[in-house]
């Protein structure tokens, strides 16, 4: 139960670092202050592990169970 | 046997219900080897049990059940009532249901948001009632076992007023400081730089007046949020947690490294994080209040369970527990005590006042041989009564207890879109907070913005604030004005309310699609026998020759009858007597067996039979003949009385319609719905019977067992029909129909078969659950309409589509309020149901000098 808890967190903790670092990459284009792009980076980051973790963990459950 | 979770073979001993023989035994096993992860069952006939060997990470037992379910068996499982408090929407209840039906033994929840409650069904070998309340607790709520009657409503109300003190003392807290910081950052504005102390607007001070409050009162919402989080579940706590703290984390930012670029000084959002907090809890601590008043039918009539008896034992009349009345006793009762027990009165006469049981509004007369209910109030006089069947929690009314709770935890049907809505609701709010955020930092703020922007009813400008800044306080907006609290509470609280109120007329609902089915009804049909009519052969008419009055033919016809054992002849002597003649003893009687009788008194020869028997003993009846045919074209049966060879009279008999009968068909029709009649009598009497109680599709000639067959070809027309029965041999045609309604099935209301259950024998009851149910979906509508309809409107609201247009945003705070106000309103708007009355209930009160001088309606039997 403990390593599907790990594989799950793992995988969403990737996926919201990838995105939260599409975010940076992408205040790159435009003129931001280093604190809109950490902040927001931030911002992204907690809402996209808030999203992911409810949808990747009963999903490595059932792959697991499966 | 429990799973051992670190061995791949675990073993289950389960029980098996509906076997009779070898080849069942052999069925089950051959279903249960199928279920992927099961390597052995052996099926135990005589103790009807299986053992299995099974894999518990492949082999659930829910696919075991399904398996042996589909091949027409049955897993026995144990049913747990649980109390769950701390649900404060439908990702609540979506949570509980998860997190108790992942676990292995279990095989079904009904988690109810509206009753705090959840139904559990589950093998408590693989999965003990510890284990579920423990995983209902590690989400952050808690579940204890649910009693019965008197205990179970002190422990529901204590475990609500504890709720209600402590949602008050955080929201005295929260709104108290909460209110200070507000005027603290109001006071360079409008008139509050005269009286507010400039040092309330210092940013130090307000941090030290906002942090007690998102860390005390707003706490439960990290905390909870956190817990559900750890095993992948999200709920309204995380949208308020995310809101506050992200408020309160720029507010400190700004206060402590005003050169951040998080907007400086000016950009603090002390009183979004403070207010939000405030309005959060006023909401929970509002909803708390109210949604205890939505059950209040049950309350009431839980308080109706009586403490004590006064039992007579060896001569002495001693006081002992109501709970403790035992079969048998005989039961003492004064004016104005609530009866113990249900029984049967032994000696003395009163009236009874049962309206809390069957919604009478007048007293009944209570005598030797009549049935009394406990939890009823004895009016006017003293009796003793025996507890002869049911005690304890036997009793009408722990069994209505019961039916009600049952029914309250079920779902409508209704319910379902809103289920499938809330489950995603949280998730779907975030993806849209996430994309508000992106849109506005990227592209929104620098096409739009303007520093001359407000705040939506507040005074001052966001100048200070950058993209990340503006970004981030629309997307807090739309986590916190979402609201899926009314969209959980919208059909159970409805329900519950809607099953109440019929609980409070003696109408008892089954469950919730029960309620959802009646208000849906197309088409009714009747029973005849014992439904429509009384059931029972009474005397109609009396015609009487020139030289005899009505009075003496009615009279001779109960002497020749009085010994009798045929129903039409115990009629007429019945019939007699209500009129006050008291038939003497014939002095000589002679049965004419398929024709009549004789008989002889004080000299005279008294012939009663039928047509036949008079022509035979040539009397002729050329006077009344045309008046004997007309009676008869009406469905009633005529019994002709000769004395001495003359003609005397006719008496005419039949099965009278009950007294509401009619008024209940006119009000159906009303109603817009079709009514038919079903019965096994010949065409002739039943379209005689049926025009007078106003029905116009008649199915006549129909035996019992094909109730069923006629009630699937209505069906087939695709109508929603409802059968009303007495239930005696009309148990396959209401379980056949969409709704089956038993009618007066007294006291006894646990065996009674169909969806909705009338105390009462009153057909008035049929319109009034119709209409109750046709309310609570009402409710239910306009709840869901509420409820879908503000979050419609809320959340691209708050995701600033205005903006381009008023250059003005939705603040926290007023998100905040927004959503509370939302789901309070769900709340109150179902409370308006404790002031519903039926209509016809009202008519009935207010018609029911005049509706009581109306003769009833004639039939045939």
């Amino acid at each position: 139960m403990k390593n599907i808890g790990t594989v799950g967190a793992l995988i969403y903790t990737v996926i919201s670092v990838l995105g939260a670092g599409l975010f940076l990459l992408g205040t790159l284009a435009g003129e931001y202050t280093l604190v809109e792009r950490i902040g927001g980076t931030g911002w992204v980051f907690l809402l996209s592990m808030i999203i992911l973790m409810p949808i990747v963990t009963p999903l490595v459950k059932r792959k697991v169970k499966a | 046997m429990a799973d051992k979770k670190d061995v791949k073979r675990a073993s289950l001993s389960i029980s098996i219900g509906g076997m009779t023989c070898a080849s069942c035994a052999a069925n089950v096993e051959k279903a249960l080897k199928g279920v992927p992860g099961v390597s052995e069952a052996v099926v135990n006939l005589s103790t009807e049990k299986a053992m299995v060997q099974y894999n518990p990470a492949a082999a659930a037992l829910a696919a075991m059940k399904k398996a042996v379910d589909d091949i027409g068996y049955e897993v026995v499982l144990s049913t747990a009532n649980l109390n769950v408090t701390g649900m404060t929407c439908a990702s609540c209840v979506e949570h509980v249901q998860k997190a108790v039906t992942d676990l292995s033994g279990v095989t079904k929840a009904v988690v109810n948001l509206a009753t705090s409650s959840a139904k559990i069904e589950y093998e408590p070998s693989i999965t003990p009632l510890s284990e579920i309340r423990r995983a209902i607790k590690d989400i952050g709520y808690e579940a204890t076992e649910r009693t019965e009657g008197q205990e179970a409503l002190d422990r529901e109300q204590q475990a609500r007023q504890r709720e209600v003190r402590r949602q008050l003392i955080n929201l005295i807290i929260s709104g108290t400081l909460g209110m200070l910081v507000m005027i603290g950052m109001l006071q360079p504005y409008w008139f509050f730089s005269s009286f507010v102390p400039a040092l309330l607007n210092n940013k130090v001070v307000l941090f030290f007046l906002t942090t007690p409050v998102v860390f005390g009162p707003g706490r439960q919402f990290f905390i909870n949020s956190w817990n559900g989080l750890k095993r992948g579940l999200t709920d309204m706590n995380l949208l308020y947690a995310t809101g506050i703290g992200a408020a309160y984390a720029i507010a400190v930012v700004n206060t402590f490294w005003p050169d951040a670029g998080f907007g400086g000084k000016e950009a603090t959002f002390y009183e979004a994080a403070a207010l939000l907090t405030a309005f959060i809890i006023l909401g929970r601590y509002l909803e708390a209040v109210t949604r205890g008043r939505t059950s209040q039918a049950i309350r009431r009539l839980m308080k109706l369970q009586p403490k004590r008896a006064r039992v007579l034992r060896d001569g002495q009349e001693i006081e002992i527990p109501a709970e403790e009345v035992q079969i048998d006793d005989l039961l003492s009762v004064r004016p104005g005590e609530v009866i113990a027990v249900d029984g049967v009165v032994e000696e003395g006469y009163s009236s009874v006042d049962q309206s809390m049981i069957t919604g009478e509004s007048i007293p009944v007369e209570k005598k030797t041989g009549d049935e009394v209910i406990g939890g009823t109030i004895n009016k006017t006089g003293a009796f003793k009564f025996r507890a002869t069947t049911r005690v304890g929690k036997d009793t009408a009314l722990a069994q209505i207890i019961k039916l009600v709770e049952d029914a309250q935890t079920t779902k409508a049907p209704i319910q379902k879109i809103a289920d499938r809505v809330a489950g995603h609701f949280i998730l779907g709010v975030h993806i849209l907070a996430l994309a508000t955020f992106l849109f506005w930092f990227f592209v929104g703020f620098s096409q739009w913005f303007t520093p001359e922007s407000t705040l939506v009813l507040t005074p001052y400008h966001l100048t200070a604030v950058g993209a990340f800044g503006f970004a981030l306080l629309i997307s807090v907006t739309v986590l916190v004005i979402s609201c899926p609290c009314a969209l959980g509470l919208a059909t159970p609280s409805a329900i519950m309310a809607g099953s109440g109120k019929g609980a409070e007329y003696g109408i008892l609902f089954k469950g919730a699609d029960a309620m959802e089915g009646t208000a849906r009804l197309d088409a009714i049909i009747f029973d005849k026998t014992g439904t429509l009519t009384r059931g029972e052969p009474s005397v109609t008419d009396v015609l009487s020759m020139k030289d005899f009055s009505e009075d003496e033919v009615l009279r001779l016809a109960a002497v020749a009858e009085k010994n009798s054992e045929h129903p039409l002849g115990e009629a007429i002597v019945r019939g007699a007597r209500e009129c006050g003649l008291e038939p003497e003893d014939a002095t000589s009687f002679n049965a004419i067996p398929g024709h009549g009788v004789e008989a002889r008194l004080n000299g005279r020869g008294i012939l009663l039979g039928n047509r036949r028997l008079m022509a035979e003993r040539k009397v002729t009846f050329d006077g009344l003949l045309s008046q004997a045919e007309r009676l008869e074209t009406e469905g009633k049966t005529t019994m002709f009385v000769a004395v001495n060879g003359k003609p005397a009279g006719i008496v005419a008999v039949a099965d009278t319609l009950k007294e509401t009968s009619a008024r209940a068909v006119a009000e159906l029709h009303r109603l817009g719905l079709k009514v038919a009649m079903i019965t096994g009598d010949n065409r002739r009497t039943a379209e005689a019977i049926a025009k007078q109680v106003g029905i116009d599709r008649v199915l006549a000639e129909v035996l019992p067992e094909d109730k069923a067959s006629e009630m699937k070809k209505l069906q087939a027309e695709g109508l929603k029909v409802a059968m009303v029965g007495d239930g005696i041999n009309d148990a396959p045609a209401l379980a056949q129909a969409d709704v089956g309604i038993a009618i007066g099935s007294g006291t006894d209301v646990a065996k009674e078969t169909g969806h909705v259950i009338l105390v009462k024998d009153d057909l008035m009851d049929v319109v009034a659950a119709l209409q109750i149910s046709r309310q609570t979906l009402r409710l239910i509508k306009q709840n869901l309409f509420w409820a879908f309809g503000y979050n419609t409107l809320a959340i691209p609201i708050g995701m600033g589509v205005l903006y381009p247009f008023i250059a003005q945003v939705v603040s926290p705070e007023l998100a905040a309020l927004l959503m509370a106000t939302s789901s309070l309103s769900v709340t109150l708007n179902t409370l308006r149901m404790r002031g519903f009355v039926p209509a016809i209930r009202r008519q009935h009160y207010k018609g029911s000098s005049k509706h009581l001088q109306v003769p009833a309606v004639q039939t045939a039997g």
